[in-house]
C-alpha cells in the first residue's frame, strides 16, 4: 500500500476540515470527490505532506511522514499538482519543470531527459521554451502536471487537474492517468465525475470532512439507480450519496 | 425532474438607474477598494515613517547643516511616496478592468486621500520640533515624489513603483549638497520657492491623472 | 498489517541528494530569471550621475578615487538592493508557489539561501561593473600605485548584508510595502542610522562603511592601513551568515534537525564574528596616518612609502614633488615661479620645494619653510584639474602661492588657511603685494564708503607692489626681519 491513512483530522481553529478520515490506496488511481468545502484539498494537502494532521496515523510509501528524514524521502518520489497553481511569470515551460525537479533531488545527470519526457507527456512539446506568462490558463495547468510527473513519481496527488483542459485534452489527461496508475498511486481531486469514470480504478467521496463513500466508479453508478438528481449515471450516484450522508 | 414544472421567468423589471458613491452601497464599495489596495496598511507604514521622522529629530540625526539638513526628511518623504506609489497595485487585473464607472474615482479619491494623510502624518511626527524646511516642503516634496511613483506605477507596474522616488530621492540629495537651483529638483529649493512648487504639483497632478486613467500596469516579469 | 507493522520500503539507489551539480543548476535558474537586473539601467545612470562624476571631480589618485565606492556608490546602491531583495524574498508567497516548494525534497531554505545567491551575484557583477569602470578610468590617469581592494571588498560585503536583510524581511513579511520599506532602511542605516545611533564619536561608528573623504595624498606617502576595514569586514559577513541563518531556523522552514543545527552554529558564528568586531573596534586609536586596531595592525604598514621624487625649475629652483603628482609638476612650477622670482636669495627665501604628506594630525607636519639651505615644505592638497569641493585651477594656484607668501613674510608654520592674508596690517600689504605680482589682483572695497583696516591694507599693498621690482627686492633685504617681527606698519612701507 502506498497511502495508509487512519483517523486523519485536520482543522483550522474552529472549522474541522477533515474530521477522520481512514483511508488506503495502492497502484491505479483513486478519485477524490465532493462538494466545495468538503475537505479534499486540505487531504491532499496532508498527504503531501505541506499540511501537518491534527490528528491520526498516517503513513506513505511506507514511511512516516511525521519525521523529517522520512518526509523528505517521500518528498522525493512524491508529485503534486495543488488546486491554485503558482508559477513564476518569467520563467520557461522546460525551466520551471527543471527547476522542480532539482527541488526533489533528482539527479542531476537524469534531469534533463526527465524533463524532456514530462513536457512532451503534458503536450507542451512546442510550448518548451515559452514563457510561463505567455500560456493560457489550461496550457499553466499543463505545466503543472508536467512539474508533478517529472520524477516519475510512485504517488501522484492531483487537485482539479483538468481544470481549463479543453475535451480533447481531457481525454488525452486521463490516458496518461491510466498509464500512471499502473505503476504508481495517483490521487485525484476532482469536481468532473466523468474524469473519474474515465480514469479511476476506484474513488471516495467526501462530505463535511469524512469519507462518505469509498467503492468503484461502477458502485457509485448503482447508488444513484432510481434516486438523485443528475445527467449522468454517476452523477446521480454522487447525489444519492450525499443526500443520504446529509440527512 | 421534467419540464412540466418549469414556468417562463418574470419580466425583468427595469434596471434601475446606477446608484453614487454617496448612495448606501457607495461607502461599502470605498471601503472594499481601499481593502484591495491595502489601504489599511499602507496607513501604518506611513505612520512608521512619521515615527522615523520625529525619532530623527527628537535625536538629531541631521546629516549636517545648511541644505544637508534636509536630507534626511527628504529620505523620509521618499519613503512615504513609494507606499503610496505601491497602493495603486491592483489585485484583480482584468477583471476590475472591466467593471462599470466607479474604478477611476476610486483610483483618484486613493491616491489623493493617501497623499494627504501621509502628509499629516509627517507633519504630526515633526510637530513641535525644528524640521528643516518646514510643513510647507512635507507638501510640496512628497506629492511631487508620489507623482513620480504613480507615473511609474503606470508604466512598469505598482510592485516596482517605488523604485521612482527612491531614484529620485538620490539626485535630490545630489541636489541639496550641491546646492542646485533647478525648480525640477525641487527639495533643494527654498520652502516658498514658486517654481519648485509648480513643478512638484505638475508631476504630482500628472501621477495622479495617470493613476486615475491607467492605473497601475501589471507587472508580471518576476 | 498495521501501519506501524509494515517494513520501510527500501529506498532506489539514485534517490538524490544535494549533488553541486544540481546547486548549480538551480543557481543557475536563479540567475537567469532574477528581478534584480532589472534594476541596472537605473544603477549605472545614478553610477555616472554621482560616483563616477565625483571621482572624476577628485584628482588622479586611487584612494581618494576610490572613497567614492563606500561613500557614493555604495549608498545609490542600497535601496534598490534591498528593496529587490525584499521583493525575491516574497516571491514564493506573491506568486502561490509555496506549497509547491514545500511538497519538493530540498529543504525551504536551501532554495532561498539558492534565490538570495543569485540576487546577490547580479548586486555584486553590477557594482563590480562600476567599479571596473571608475579603476579603468583611474588606470588612466593615475602616475603612481595601484587600485585598492579593501573598499571593495568592504563594499561588497556590505551589498551582501544588505541583500540578505532585505530577502530575509521579504520571507517574513511579504507584503507589498516591505519592498519600499525596506529600501528606506537600508538607506537610513546606509548613511547615517548607524553612526548617529552609536555616536559619531564613538569608536564603534568606524564600523559603517560609509566615510568621510580622505585626503588627496592618502595612500602615497604612507600605506592605507586596512585595520579598520578588517574589522567592518567581519561585522558585515557576520551579520550576513546572522540573517542567512534567520531563514533556516524557524519550524516553518521545514528545514529538519540536520539544516536547523547548521543554521544555528552558522548564526552563532555570525554572531561572534560580529561581536570581536564590535569589541576590536572598541580598542581603535587614531594615529598619525590612520586608525590602528592593535590586534590587526601589521607594523609594515607603519613604515613609509618609498619613491624617488620627480622634480622641475620654478625660477631656478628645485620643485620636487611625488611622482603621484608627475602631470601636475609643470602647473605647480608655473605658478610658484612668480612669488619665487621675487624673493630669491632673500633671507629665508626657499632653495627649493620639497612636497610632504597633508597631514593635520601631525603638529610637525604642514608648510613651513626650514632647515639650512631653506626648503619649502609644501603640502598639496588638490590638483589643478580638480573640480570637488568647489575647487579649481584657481585656488590651486592661489593656495600655492598663498603658502609660500604668508610662510615667506609672516614664518609661520602649518596649514595656510584660504582667505585673508594673515599676520600684522603691514606683513598683510606685503604678501599681498607679493600676491598681485604674481598674478592675483587685490581686492577692492566699494567706493565712497568708510575705508575700513582691509582697504587700508589694500591701499599699502598696492603702493607696495607699483615700486620697481629691484626697489621692491631691495626694500625687502633691508626690511625682512622687522617685517617678519610685526614691527612694519602700514605707514612705514613705501
Amino acid at each position: 500500500m502506498n497511502v495508509e491513512i487512519a483517523g486523519l483530522t485536520r482543522h483550522f481553529g474552529r472549522n474541522q476540515a477533515v474530521a477522520g478520515v481512514d483511508l488506503e490506496a495502492g497502484p491505479g488511481v483513486f478519485g477524490l470527490l465532493g462538494p466545495n468545502g468538503a475537505g479534499k484539498t486540505s487531504l491532499l494537502r496532508m498527504m503531501a505532506t505541506v499540511l501537518p494532521p491534527s490528528s491520526g496515523k498516517m503513513r506513505l510509501l511506507d514511511r512516516d511522514p511525521g519525521s523529517y528524514g522520512p518526509r523528505r524521502d517521500i518528498r522525493r518520489r512524491l508529485g503534486y499538482l495543488p488546486q491554485n497553481l503558482g508559477y513564476y511569470p518569467s520563467f520557461t515551460v522546460v525551466e520551471f519543470v527543471e527547476y522542480f525537479a532539482l527541488l526533489k533531488e533528482m539527479p542531476a545527470a537524469r534531469v534533463p531527459a526527465a524533463v524532456a519526457a514530462a513536457v512532451e507527456r503534458a503536450d507542451l512539446g512546442d510550448k518548451a521554451r515559452a514563457k510561463l506568462r505567455t500560456l493560457s490558463g489550461g496550457m499553466l495547468r499543463r505545466v503543472g502536471i508536467a512539474q508533478a510527473i517529472v520524477n516519475n513519481p510512485e504517488l501522484l496527488l492531483l487537485d482539479e487537474p483538468t481544470a481549463g483542459l479543453d475535451p480533447e485534452q481531457r481525454v488525452a489527461f486521463r490516458g496518461l492517468l491510466r498509464d500512471l496508475g499502473e505503476r504508481a498511486t495517483v490521487v485525484v481531486s476532482t469536481h468532473l465525475v466523468e474524469d473519474v469514470g474515465a480514469a479511476c480504478t476506484e474513488v471516495a467521496l467526501m462530505n463535511a470532512g469524512k469519507i462518505v463513500f469509498r467503492g468503484t466508479p461502477e458502485q457509485l453508478t448503482a447508488r444513484g439507480e432510481g434516486h438523485g438528481v443528475g445527467d449522468a449515471p454517476l452523477e446521480r450516484g454522487y447525489s444519492a450519496v450525499l443526500t443520504e450522508a446529509r440527512s | 425532474m421534467t419540464a412540466a414544472g418549469l414556468q417562463k421567468p418574470e419580466p425583468r423589471a427595469e434596471a434601475s438607474r446606477p446608484r453614487g458613491l454617496l448612495s448606501h452601497s457607495g461607502p461599502r464599495l470605498v471601503r472594499l477598494h481601499l481593502a484591495s489596495r491595502r489601504v489599511p496598511g499602507a496607513l501604518a507604514a506611513l505612520a512608521l515613517c512619521a515615527l522615523v521622522l520625529r525619532a530623527a529629530l527628537i535625536w538629531h540625526w541631521s546629516l549636517g547643516n545648511g541644505n544637508g539638513a534636509q536630507q534626511l526628511p527628504v529620505l523620509i518623504e521618499a519613503g512615504a511616496a513609494s507606499i503610496i506609489a505601491v497602493t495603486a497595485q491592483s489585485p484583480f487585473g482584468d477583471p476590475e478592468r472591466a467593471t462599470g464607472r466607479w474604478l477611476p474615482y476610486l483610483r483618484l479619491g486613493t491616491a489623493v486621500g493617501l497623499t494627504a494623510a501621509a502628509f499629516g502624518l509627517l507633519a504630526a511626527g515633526a510637530a513641535a520640533e525644528h524640521l528643516p524646511g518646514g510643513t510647507l516642503d512635507i507638501l510640496r516634496n512628497m506629492a511631487g515624489m508620489t507623482g513620480i511613483g504613480l507615473l511609474l506605477a503606470a508604466v512598469i507596474g505598482g510592485a516596482l513603483a517605488w523604485t521612482g522616488p527612491m531614484a529620485y530621492m538620490i539626485v535630490t540629495q545630489f541636489g541639496l549638497i550641491g546646492d542646485w537651483t533647478s525648480p525640477w529638483v525641487w527639495p533643494a529649493r527654498p520652502p516658498h520657492d514658486a517654481g519648485a512648487a509648480l513643478c512638484a504639483g505638475l508631476v504630482f497632478v500628472a501621477g495622479i491623472v495617470a493613476a486615475t486613467v491607467r492605473g497601475a500596469r501589471a507587472f508580471r516579469e518576476v | 498489517m498495521t501501519l506501524t507493522d509494515a517494513p520501510a520500503r527500501p529506498r532506489p539507489s539514485d534517490a538524490g541528494r544535494a549533488s553541486p551539480m544540481s546547486l548549480w543548476r538551480l543557481l543557475w535558474l536563479e540567475l537567469r530569471r532574477n528581478a534584480m537586473p532589472w534594476m541596472f539601467p537605473l544603477l549605472a545612470a545614478l553610477f555616472v550621475f554621482d560616483p563616477f562624476r565625483t571621482a572624476m571631480g577628485y584628482g588622479p589618485f586611487w584612494d581618494l578615487r576610490a572613497s567614492v565606492l563606500e561613500n557614493k556608490l555604495l549608498p545609490d546602491f542600497v535601496a534598490f538592493v534591498a528593496g529587490v531583495a525584499a521583493w525575491m524574498g516574497s516571491r514564493d508567497s506573491r506568486r502561490h508557489t509555496r506549497d509547491l516548494v514545500d511538497a519538493t525534497a530540498r529543504p525551504r531554505w536551501t532554495a532561498q539561501l539558492t534565490t538570495w545567491a543569485a540576487t546577490t551575484l547580479w548586486v555584486a557583477a553590477g557594482f563590480l561593473c562600476c567599479v571596473a569602470v571608475l579603476y579603468g578610468v583611474t588606470a588612466s590617469q593615475a602616475t603612481w600605485g595601484g587600485p585598492p581592494w579593501w573598499p571593495v571588498a568592504v563594499s561588497l560585503a556590505e551589498l551582501a548584508l544588505i541583500s540578505a536583510l532585505g530577502f530575509a524581511a521579504g520571507t517574513f513579511f511579504p507584503s507589498r510595502f516591505t519592498a519600499p520599506l525596506a529600501a528606506l532602511g537600508a538607506f537610513l542605516l546606509c548613511l547615517e542610522g548607524f553612526r548617529n545611533a552609536v555616536g559619531r564619536s564613538s569608536g564603534y561608528a568606524l564600523l559603517s562603511p560609509t566615510t568621510s573623504v580622505p585626503d588627496d595624498d592618502t595612500g602615497l606617502f604612507h600605506h592605507y592601513l586596512p585595520d579598520v576595514s578588517i574589522a567592518q569586514l567581519m561585522f558585515l559577513i557576520g551579520l550576513t551568515l546572522v540573517a542567512l541563518a534567520i531563514l533556516g531556523l524557524p519550524r516553518a522552514a521545514d528545514a529538519g534537525p540536520r539544516p536547523r543545527r547548521a543554521a544555528a552554529v552558522i548564526a552563532v558564528a555570525g554572531l561572534a564574528a560580529a561581536g570581536t568586531a564590535i569589541g576590536l573596534t572598541g580598542t581603535a586609536r587614531t594615529e598619525a596616518y590612520g586608525t590602528v586596531i592593535p590586534a590587526l595592525h601589521d607594523a609594515a604598514n607603519d613604515r613609509p612609502i618609498p619613491y624617488t621624487p620627480v622634480c622641475g625649475q620654478a625660477a631656478g629652483m628645485p620643485v620636487c614633488v611625488h611622482p603621484a603628482y608627475r602631470n601636475f609638476l609643470p602647473a605647480m612650477t608655473a605658478d610658484l615661479a612668480p612669488v619665487l622670482r621675487q624673493i630669491v636669495s632673500l633671507p629665508g627665501a626657499p632653495a627649493r620645494v620639497d612636497q610632504v604628506v597633508v597631514n593635520d594630525l601631525i603638529p610637525s607636519n604642514g608648510a613651513a619653510i626650514t632647515g639650512v639651505p631653506p626648503v619649502l615644505r609644501l603640502p598639496v592638497s588638490g590638483t589643478p584639474d580638480e573640480t570637488s569641493f568647489g575647487q579649481n585651477a584657481g585656488t590651486f594656484t592661489s593656495y600655492l602661492q598663498s603658502t609660500l607668501v604668508t610662510l615667506f613674510v609672516v614664518g609661520a608654520r602649518g596649514f595656510v588657511s584660504m582667505g585673508p592674508p594673515a599676520g600684522t596690517p603691514g606683513q598683510q600689504a606685503v604678501e599681498l603685494a607679493l600676491l598681485q605680482q604674481a598674478g592675483t589682483a587685490i581686492q577692492t572695497g566699494a567706493p565712497g564708503r568708510q575705508p575700513t583696516k582691509a582697504d587700508q591694507v589694500a591701499t599699502a599693498a598696492r603702493r607696495f607692489a607699483a615700486m620697481p621690482a629691484a626697489a621692491r627686492h631691495a626694500w625687502l633685504a633691508d626690511h625682512l626681519a622687522a617685517l617678519r617681527a610685526g614691527h612694519i606698519t602700514l605707514a612705514q612701507l613705501p
